[in-house]
């Protein structure tokens, strides 16, 4: 029986193909995103484990960071001695773009057993040269391998925007392999050279501490500065990858649409060999086998589609993880910090998930054929007639079942707060459209029979009552091609609306001619804010102030703007009066939030926030909460003069400049330049540039979407592929009994890509309405709870268009092949082999 | 007093050991560490770049109580008996070293940029307890504050260890405050004699070279009296202390595997320093000498054909691979004077990267047929490894 059911999907070597390709490439998917989320957690981990070592807490300062002075009456007066200063930094590769270093300043004497993970020491008197010489760093060893230097040898660093000539001082040798993988691309410095490269001179981004009591803790937390914070180690970093989260989550439930696709795959291959066997069914019925061997059978069919499948698809998916690994990376660090994601996390759980999944899919797709084919009577040789009939009686059951999924779906992501609900709403959606396919594709048949017969005579006719006759697996590639459309639609739409939503905010928010700042973000020298605003064709400025600030246990993204009035509309409101807004945000104690920031913390206007100033933790207003999208995290905006009132801080990190109308911008440039001269490394952009360079990062964000899009895409071609194009075949005695009553090979393949070509764009057609709901269930819903973000929904004819071209093209290229081969085999050949 | 330089040099590439970790064995850096340790001390072309000490010169005060971070090392070193009312002994050493890492460091805008790295010890002898504590510490100097020496008023500190003084040229009195884990010294020093200048007007030469030498000056008789905490017990302490200052720039000669060294405090209100160089072949080299300060305060330069020096008795560390000398019987004809002087404890060894055994001892003997007795500290070096 089993040598049967083999040689079954042996002569049927197209199906087969297809099915397995369709599963492999589902669970590729899958395996890749869940690789790639896999080893950005194993990097971060790595990497936080390594560079926070023995840490239990940090301390970190406002704005400005912690005042070295305070870290040395820490040590000098209070005897604290398990205590170590570090500056942080981003060092670029002269020469290789892509490439960055994270810079860590630490004082080796302090250091003691704080991060052995530096591990040993290879050069000629490391530590003395690194204290001692202002140019001195050390490196891994296998960065240093991989960039061709040994210890002694010149590195060349961009900081600041400025180039350095470095000297390895040595190579970091840790004993731990797993250290050894935690410092890719970090740069460790004495803190003295990391001050004055990174012009940090006089203060310390934190200090790192090993406090072993909570009398300790209690003692530390006496001697805080007033703005300063006293964090456990550990919760940080958990807050840290804490920001990543929802970016990977939508990337798993992406991939889980995929292998969505691939499931139903399954199902049509598995029904589909069922019915075609039908009478092979009945008659092993007839012989004695039971309804349980039956079963077995197909189940073990299933299983062997989906254990190739599978296996195929972990290969495949290790593959393509790499690519998908770099995007994620990328997207890591535009948006979230730096992260140097250098190897693949080659977790067997990844692979043992996606091994599960596909399988697990597999078998669940094939239970209802699989019932069904315990339904064959013994000896049954039912006429196709009679079990579409069946079918067909079952359509308004399904029908029904997928609207209340689809109700359910709906009702989950409007009433039921967090991500993954939302996401199984999504899923559920999804699934129940799918269900209602079959009887909408049997009503739009119907309707459009006799517009067909007009528009193309008999085999018009004919090709559409040749999709209702063959609905039983019509319907199932309809629905998988419309599976995969919806999502092309809905992801497609999603970006737009984003993309748009996006330009139209940079449109209004970037408001000055020409905007200056120093690479890295780093201090803008008084004399260079004085000189630029000064320069002539200069009619306004403001300034813009970068930091972070302590709120209870968490830290918040401070931006300290100085804005002239006519500059007030490049911040829209989301909520909150403009005028009063505006008068409290300049003379009182009242700031804005941005709407991430507003719905991550649950605040509203008129609510206060508690932030750390060196007065101490003071109350502010929220006057308005403002639209941004530069950063899902949000940001609490303070203007500057409520900022200089509280705090010592003359740092700016950027200026903007505004002419009079009708300034050319690059010959402001040209003037600023001049006028500063070699004060310091600036970067001027012009309003154009700024905008043109967002929506340049914004695009490499969500290339990976795109991505993901794509391989959705494939699938489903691969799917309907793999559908009609069994369907065709199936038919051989038919087409045959057409050709030998006269019907000619042209006719022939006019049907049946005719056919296929009704059935894709019935598809197309259905998919858009789910694809509309997706993406607005997307936008709405789960960007929302995401990102924090409020985005206009914005449907592109484009995207739809793209849509019902691509439902149609696949119909059509799956109808070719089975039209060619009928249209060359001769009847009576094409008759015997039915017969056979 | 050569005895230090070694020592601490070595102990700072262990610091880097330290923080750095121990290479894996027969990697290249280790090696490549020990030969720049070797090539660091050897002595002449390494001193290169740093300021010399080529004869005597007049010391100026209270400038030369302060920091001389042109030189490579110098430092501030203190060790005592101290006593309870009840009679309970206790020996301890602090010492406040500062080196010069690298002569042609250039000025640095932060403030944290140095060539200059101070070590401390502290070192507690509990007689009756039998036990020795030590406690080592490490920091960079330079304007940041985290360690350092100045005048006016003296001071000398590397975190919260600290030694203040007064303002002006007479530093005394001086005040001790060091704590660290279950050890806590608080002391007052007055000094009872005036310094005292070493070899030549304070001009100490080490080796053939002029080059070869060291400013050095002593304290050799401090009333001392304060706290003492040891493992949560607080005691009140009296007793007398001796304070060397020491800087130069180069000292070792070749051939030496290490030294022994006295500071002997007698009863009769005289003191005595001694130092023996041994070379590779158990000689003892020329360039080994002492001083002998009597009672007003006066000194006198010990030579070695002065001084007779033999070893007792003898005490293995637990280690197994070091034998020290524990007790000495010192004569020095001229003077009529002879001296047994034994360990207080056997085990005064710091077991730690570098290993070496600096205790207090007791004395007892006689001069002129009379009794003497005293205490005062001896430190071995060169015995492991």
């Amino acid at each position: 029986m089993l040598r049967a059911s083999l040689r079954y999907l042996l002569r049927h070597p197209w199906q087969l193909a297809l099915s397995l390709l369709g599963v492999a490439l589902g669970v590729a998917v899958v395996v890749a995103v869940d690789l790639a989320n896999q080893s950005a957690g194993q990097a971060f981990n790595l990497s936080a484990q390594s560079l926070t070592g023995r840490t239990t807490h940090q301390v970190l300062g406002g704005p400005q960071g912690i005042p070295e002075s305070w870290y040395v009456e820490l040590r000098t007066r209070h005897g604290v001695r398990q205590a170590a200063p570090v500056i942080e930094g981003e060092a670029r590769l002269a020469g290789q773009p892509g490439r960055s270093l994270r810079l860590l300043g630490v004082d080796p004497l302090a250091e003691g057993q704080f991060r052995e993970s530096f591990g040993g020491l290879a050069g000629e008197q490391p530590l003395i040269r690194l204290m001692s010489q202002p140019d001195q760093l050390a490196l891994l060893d296998a960065d240093l391998a991989e960039l061709g230097l040994a210890p002694g040898d010149r590195i060349r660093l961009e900081l600041a925007g400025r180039e350095h000539d470095l000297n390895v001082a040595a190579a970091l040798r840790p004993e731990r392999e797993l250290d050894a993988r935690g410092l890719r691309d970090v740069a460790v410095m004495d803190i003295g050279a990391a001050q004055e490269l990174l012009g940090r001179a006089g203060w310390l981004d934190r200090v790192d501490l090993m406090l072993e009591s909570e009398a300790q803790v209690e003692q530390l937390r006496g001697l805080l500065p007033a703005d300063a914070q006293l964090l456990e180690a550990e919760a940080r970093n958990a807050a840290l990858q804490q920001m990543t989260r929802a970016f990977q989550l939508n990337l798993t439930a992406f991939s889980l649409l995929a292998l969505m696709v691939g499931a139903f795959l399954i199902f049509n291959t598995m029904t589909f060999s069922v019915v075609q066997r039908r009478q092979l069914l009945g008659l092993l019925r007839a012989v004695g086998v039971t309804r349980g061997q039956i079963f077995g059978l197909v189940i073990f069919e299933a299983l062997l589609i989906g254990l190739l499948g599978t296996l195929a698809g972990i290969a495949l998916g290790l593959a393509i993880s790499h690519v998908l690994l770099d995007l994620v990376g990328r997207t890591i660090n535009d948006l979230y910090f730096m992260l140097s994601i250098s190897e693949l996390a080659l977790s067997p759980w990844s692979l043992a998930k996606g091994l599960l999944l596909g399988v697990g899919m597999t078998l669940v797709a094939a239970l209802s054929p699989a019932l069904e084919a315990t339904g064959t009577p013994p000896r049954a040789a039912l006429s196709r007639a009679v079990l579409e009939q069946g079918v067909r009686a079952r359509l308004p059951w399904l029908a029904g079942a997928g609207l209340i999924l689809v109700s359910l779906g709906v009702g989950l992501l409007a009433l039921v707060g967090g991500l993954v609900p939302a996401f199984a709403g999504l899923f559920l959606m999804i699934l129940g459209w799918a269900l209602v396919v079959p009887l909408a594709m049997c009503w739009l048949v119907r309707l459009l029979a006799p517009l067909l017969g007009r528009l193309a005579g008999l085999p018009g006719r004919m090709a559409a009552r040749g999709v209702e006759a063959g609905l039983s697996r019509t319907s199932i590639a309809a629905a998988a091609l419309m599976v995969a459309v919806s999502a092309v639609v809905g992801v497609g739409t999603m970006v737009d609306s984003f993309r748009a939503t996006f330009s139209q905010w940079l449109d209004a928010t970037l408001r000055a001619d020409v905007y200056v700042s120093v690479p890295g973000n780093g201090a803008l020298l008084p004399e260079a804010v004085e000189a630029l605003i000064e320069t002539d064709g200069v009619a306004y400025w403001s300034t813009a102030r970068y930091g972070r600030v302590g709120s209870g246990e968490q830290r918040h993204r401070l931006r300290v703007f100085h804005l002239p009035a006519t500059a007030e509309d490049a911040f829209r409101f989301r909520s909150g009066d403009p005028e009063a807004a505006w008068s409290a945000f300049r003379d009182g104690d009242a700031v804005f939030v941005t709407e991430p920031f507003a719905y991550h913390q649950q605040l509203q206007v008129g609510d206060t926030l508690l932030l750390a100033t060196p007065e101490g933790e003071r109350p502010f207003q929220v006057a308005a909460v403002v639209y941004d999208y530069s950063t899902s995290e949000g940001a609490v905006m303070m203007s500057r003069e409520t900022y200089d009132r509280l705090w010592d801080d003359p740092i700016v990190n950027s200026v903007g400049l505004y002419g009079p109308p009708g300034t050319d911008a690059d010959a402001l440039v040209q003037r600023l330049r001049q006028r500063t001269g070699d004060m310091q490394p600036l970067r001027y952009r012009s309003n154009l540039e700024l905008r043109r360079l967002s929506l340049q990062v914004f695009d490499q964000t969500f290339t990976i979407t795109q991505v993901l899009r794509m391989l959705a895409m494939l699938v489903a071609v691969v799917g309907v592929l793999s559908a009609l194009m069994a369907l065709a075949l199936e038919r051989a005695r038919e087409y045959a009994v057409m050709r030998a009553t006269g019907f000619t090979p042209g006719q022939i393949q006019g049907l049946i890509v005719g056919q296929n070509a009704l059935v894709g764009g019935i598809a197309g057609l259905l998919a858009l309405p789910l694809g509309l709901a997706l993406s607005a269930a997307l936008i709405l819903v789960i960007n929302q709870r995401s990102f924090g973000w409020t985005m206009q929904v914005q449907v592109s004819a484009e995207v739809l268009l793209q849509a019902g071209a691509l439902a149609l093209l696949a119909a059509v290229l799956a109808g070719l092949y089975p039209a060619w081969r009928m249209s060359r085999t001769s009847p009576a050949l094409a008759l015997r082999e039915d017969a056979a | 007093m050569k005895r230090w330089v070694a020592l601490p040099l070595v102990m700072l590439v262990l610091v880097a050991g330290w923080w750095l970790w121990p290479s894996p064995p027969g990697s290249p850096d280790a090696s490549g560490q020990t030969q720049s340790v070797t090539r660091f001390l050897s002595g002449e072309e390494a001193a290169e770049g740093y300021a010399r000490i080529t004869g005597p010169e007049a010391l100026e005060f209270p400038r030369d109580h302060g920091a001389h971070p042109g030189y490579r090392h110098e430092w501030w070193y203190i060790t005592g008996q101290l006593e309870t009312a009840q009679g309970r002994h206790f020996g301890y050493q602090i010492t406040f070293f500062r080196f010069n890492l690298d002569p042609d460091a250039p000025e640095r805008t932060s403030d944290w940029g140095t060539n200059q790295v101070w070590m401390a010890h502290l070192g507690l002898t509990d007689t009756d307890g039998g036990r020795f504590h030590h406690r080592e510490r490490f920091s960079r100097g330079g304007d940041i504050g985290l360690a350092g020496a100045a005048v006016d008023p003296f001071r000398v500190w590397l975190d919260d260890w600290r030694l203040d003084g007064a303002a002006g040229p007479d530093i005394m009195p001086l005040r001790l405050q060091a704590a660290d884990d279950g050890l806590a010294l608080d002391l007052h020093l007055d000094a009872l004699k005036p310094l005292v200048l070493q070899g030549e007007a304070g001009y100490s030469q080490k080796g053939p070279d002029p080059g070869n030498a060291s400013r050095y000056f002593s304290y050799t008789r401090l009333a001392t009296d304060g706290e003492l905490i040891l493992d949560g017990e607080r005691f009140r302490v009296s007793g007398l202390s001796w304070m060397d200052r020491e800087w130069g720039s180069s000292v070792l000669s070749e051939g030496q595997t290490g030294w022994n060294w006295f500071s002997l405090q007698l009863d009769d209100q005289t003191e005595i320093m001694y130092y023996i160089l041994r070379l590779d072949d158990g000689a003892i080299a020329p360039r080994s000498k002492g001083l002998f300060v009597a009672a007003d305060g006066s000194s006198q330069v010990l030579q070695t054909q002065d001084v007779e020096l033999e070893e007792t008795r003898h005490w293995d560390s637990p280690l197994g691979d070091a034998r020290y000398p524990v007790a000495w019987r010192l004569r020095i004809p001229s003077r009529d004077l002879q001296l047994e002087i034994e360990a207080v404890l056997d085990d005064q060894e710091l077991r730690t990267g570098f290993r070496y055994w600096e205790g207090a001892v007791r004395i007892r003997g006689a001069r002129d047929g009379e009794p003497v007795a005293g205490g005062g500290y001896a430190e071995l070096t060169g015995y492991a490894e």
